[in-house]
């Protein structure tokens, strides 16, 4: 795969311009403000009525956009079982599903929060299939922490990256260290929540009472991803040739109908790219 | 298996004793740690719990989970179920075409003894104290049928058959429950490795002593259904004071089937004050009686002999309520009470046109038998890795004919939820990913049915006073709106479309 990060995150819109105190180390993409509030919430991750509820019912639509994805691909990969790297997995709510797909044959999840992995690793105590050797592992780490692969046979088909970017303080650089996970022909699938007045106001007026992605504090509005700046984020990549296309789906939240996935909704953009 | 390994392997070293106690111990281990489990375990083998088997196996996304159905009664004669052409069963049900076209679906409809199917194009509904009003429903020639009626036999016959054709299920027959409860909860402090933990799976302790854990618990066990009791779902609900009344009839022959002659192939059913009496055709000149009256006059039915019993139903269909109330009172002679009485007022016209049954001529025997009617429904279909369907979630009033269908229809909605989530990769256990999705579909559309079917109940027990003139008006109105699509809605309603 003909790549170039460091020319390619230099063009890039997502490192943020406003002034912000930042806690990350070095050599992770992870806020250690950020890993301690999800250390808080790790608990009631499972919660059927918890904070997370909204994210357990986006959860089969991210499963519809993947399927959406490869039914896209002009020639499908032949192999019929698939490698998934979740990460920041949080409490498993897609890792676990991945895994329990037919067509999988295996799912790494990492989350930095080892309260979160210890949360996701009890969990999927509960499911025989998920025991099964080799098709589920957590690991508490962030993806800098993965060696590089060194041939295909260590990358993955699919790379995900759900509600992730919004918590990095650089998302330029951390995709940039995702992009050799993932294999040629596979797909980087990731999802977010858009920057947009009617979020603000969204959060700001009712998040609170019902409909919130996560409990109160899970996010900064001022972190939130766009569109069009993902968009032409990866156009960058395209132009240097390390992707395919992009393709991308809104989702919205109505009160009282619940998640609506839609071409033009932007609140929360799912967004992916292939290679 | 994995148990057997360790002692075959070292056979050549162990003497036979010590290899077979090792054996020994290390089964006692196995079943003590993990029983066997199932993704769907379904008790009950009934038509609702055997289209759910068949709908997740038939389905390209569900064949390859594991299945096990728990049933009290011995499969084996359920399978080789058959009467000759001449008998027919007492428990009969009127197929609505959805119905139908989900048993085509799941590939059962094929293994259907259609010989012993009626299709229907026409109803008959009458009251019967408001004797002028009356509603007609014809389906035309070229369009489906309303409802096709068929033994409740020939369905779990052909669904058997389906489920033979396809992956074996663990058929767990002639087996009861003695038992559910929880797995074990987790062993504390955790262990090092990952173990697994079933404290959130139904465990069932069979009558064979072995215990097997569902991922997924659907009671499909009936009325009184203990999966409902472990789940701890209350029901509510009222006993109607009424009974059913079932029979298999002939019918004298000029109903033989032919185009000329429709009345073979129409629904009659007539609003007594004390309940509905329906005569639904079977093929030839037989046809099923369901006859909802009170616990009094169903046990004068059944002690009565068979020219009275007879007498008496073709009396339900054409004498004034007055006069059948008075064939009540008597102990026998219906018989001649009826012909003195039709001599005296004949029915000519009626019957020349085919608006009432043609008469009964001979009772199937040993075929009468009757039953409580009662109204029953859950407070919700579903907790954590357990769902009711069928009559374990809802009992109607059978007035309508809807108990079966709509039994099947919780099993089409329920398997479609499973679908859905294992396409999505959920737990099919969880409600939040999986359940909801068919209580949610299922119990308001079953608790508007079980509502309207208990209205009209209680409307057509009203004797007198002002409600008895306006529910002829409404009869008469549903009639003549016919063209505006009126009458149609309630076809479909009927048909369950």
């Amino acid at each position: 795969m003909a790549f170039r990060p460091t020319a390619l995150c230099n063009l890039s819109l997502l490192l943020r311009q406003y002034p912000r105190r930042s806690y990350s180390s070095s050599t992770s993409s992870v806020s250690l403000t950020e890993v301690s509030h999800f250390d808080k919430l790790a608990s009631s991750w499972w919660d059927p009525n918890g904070s997370s509820r909204l994210l357990h019912q986006m959860n089969p639509l991210r499963h519809d956009f993947i399927s959406s994805c490869l039914d896209s691909q002009p020639e499908p990969p032949s192999i019929a079982k698939r490698r998934y790297l979740d990460v920041g997995c949080g409490a498993g709510i897609f890792a676990e599903s991945a895994a329990r797909l037919h067509s999988t044959e295996s799912v790494l999840a990492l989350d930095p929060s080892s309260e979160v992995i210890a949360v996701a690793r009890e969990h999927a105590q509960q499911d025989p299939l998920l025991l099964q050797p080799g098709r589920l592992e957590y690991g508490n780490k962030s993806i800098e922490d993965l060696p590089t692969p060194k041939s295909s046979q260590d990358q993955f088909d699919i790379l995900t990256l759900f509600e992730v970017i919004e918590h990095i303080n650089q998302p330029a650089p951390f995709l940039c260290s995702c992009l050799p996970f993932v294999k040629p022909g596979g797909w980087l699938i990731l999802s977010t929540i858009a920057r947009t007045w009617m979020k603000l106001a969204y959060d700001k007026g009712c998040g609170r009472g019902g409909g919130q992605v996560g409990a109160e504090g899970t996010h900064d509005w001022k972190k939130y991803v766009n569109e069009e700046e993902m968009r032409s984020f990866l156009g960058g990549w395209m132009g240097g040739g390390v992707m395919g296309g992009v393709r991308s789906q809104g989702v919205v939240f109505v009160p009282g109908v619940g998640l609506e996935g839609g071409g033009w909704w932007g609140e929360v953009g799912e967004l992916f790219l292939w290679g | 298996m994995a148990v057997g390994n360790p002692s075959k392997a070292l056979s050549p070293y162990i003497c036979s004793s010590c290899s077979r106690s090792l054996k020994l111990r290390s089964r006692k281990f196995a079943t003590a740690a993990s029983p066997d489990i199932y993704d769907v375990v379904c008790v009950g083998g009934g038509p609702a719990g055997l289209s759910l088997l068949t709908a997740l196996r038939s389905s390209k996304a569900t064949s390859h989970l594991s299945l096990a159905l728990v049933e009290s009664q011995d499969l084996d004669r359920a399978q080789k179920w058959h009467l000759p052409p001449d008998q027919y069963s007492n428990r009969a049900s009127s197929l609505t075409p959805s119905s139908q076209s989900f048993l085509s679906q799941i590939g059962a409809w094929s293994h259907i003894d259609t010989s012993r199917v009626q299709p229907y194009q026409h109803m008959r509904v009458w009251d019967g104290l408001s004797s002028t009003s009356r509603i007609s429903f014809d389906s035309p020639a070229p369009e489906p049928a309303i409802a096709h009626m068929t033994e409740n036999q020939n369905i779990i016959r052909a669904l058997l058959a389906r489920l033979d054709s396809l992956e074996p299920i663990s058929l767990l027959d002639k087996t009861s429950i003695t038992d559910i409860h929880l797995g074990p909860p987790p062993s504390s402090p955790a262990p090092e490795h990952a173990s697994l933990n079933l404290s959130s799976y139904p465990h069932v302790t069979l009558s064979s002593k072995h215990t097997i854990a569902a991922r997924l618990l659907v009671g499909a066990d009936g009325l009184n259904s203990p999966v409902r009791t472990f789940a701890g779902i209350q029901t509510r609900g009222w006993d109607y004071d009424r009974h059913g009344v079932v029979a298999t009839l002939k019918l004298s022959s000029e109903s033989s089937h032919n185009p000329e002659n429709p009345r073979g192939v129409t629904a009659y059913q007539r609003f007594l004050p004390t309940g509905p009496i329906a005569l639904l055709a079977l093929p030839g000149p037989y046809a099923s009686l369901v006859w909802t009256t009170t616990p009094t006059q169903a046990a004068r039915l059944k002690s009565l002999n068979i020219e009275d019993f007879i007498a008496t139903v073709n009396a339900a269909f054409r004498l004034s309520v007055v006069d059948l109330d008075y064939m009540f009172t008597l102990s026998s002679g219906q018989l001649s009470e009826l012909q003195w009485r039709e001599s005296v007022s004949p029915n000519t016209s009626a019957e020349a046109n085919g608006d009432i049954p043609a008469y009964v001529t001979s009772v199937q025997e040993s075929s009468i038998a009757s039953f409580p009617l009662r109204l029953r429904h859950a407070s919700s279909y579903t907790t954590h890795r357990t769902a009711l369907i069928g009559d374990a979630a809802h009992t109607i009033h059978p007035l309508a004919g809807q108990g079966l269908n709509m039994g099947l229809a919780d099993s089409k909605s329920l398997a479609s939820a499973v679908e859905y989530a294992i396409t999505h990769g959920a737990d099919t256990g969880s409600e939040m990913n999986c359940l909801d999705k068919y209580n949610i579909d299922m119990w308001m559309r079953n608790n508007r049915l079980l509502g309207a079917v208990d209205k009209l109940h209680w409307l057509y027990s009203v004797k007198s006073g002002p409600v008895v003139p306006f529910r002829g008006v409404g009869l008469r109105a549903v009639d003549a709106l016919g063209d505006l699509g009126l009458k149609r809605w309630f076809m479909r309603q009927a048909g369950g479309l």
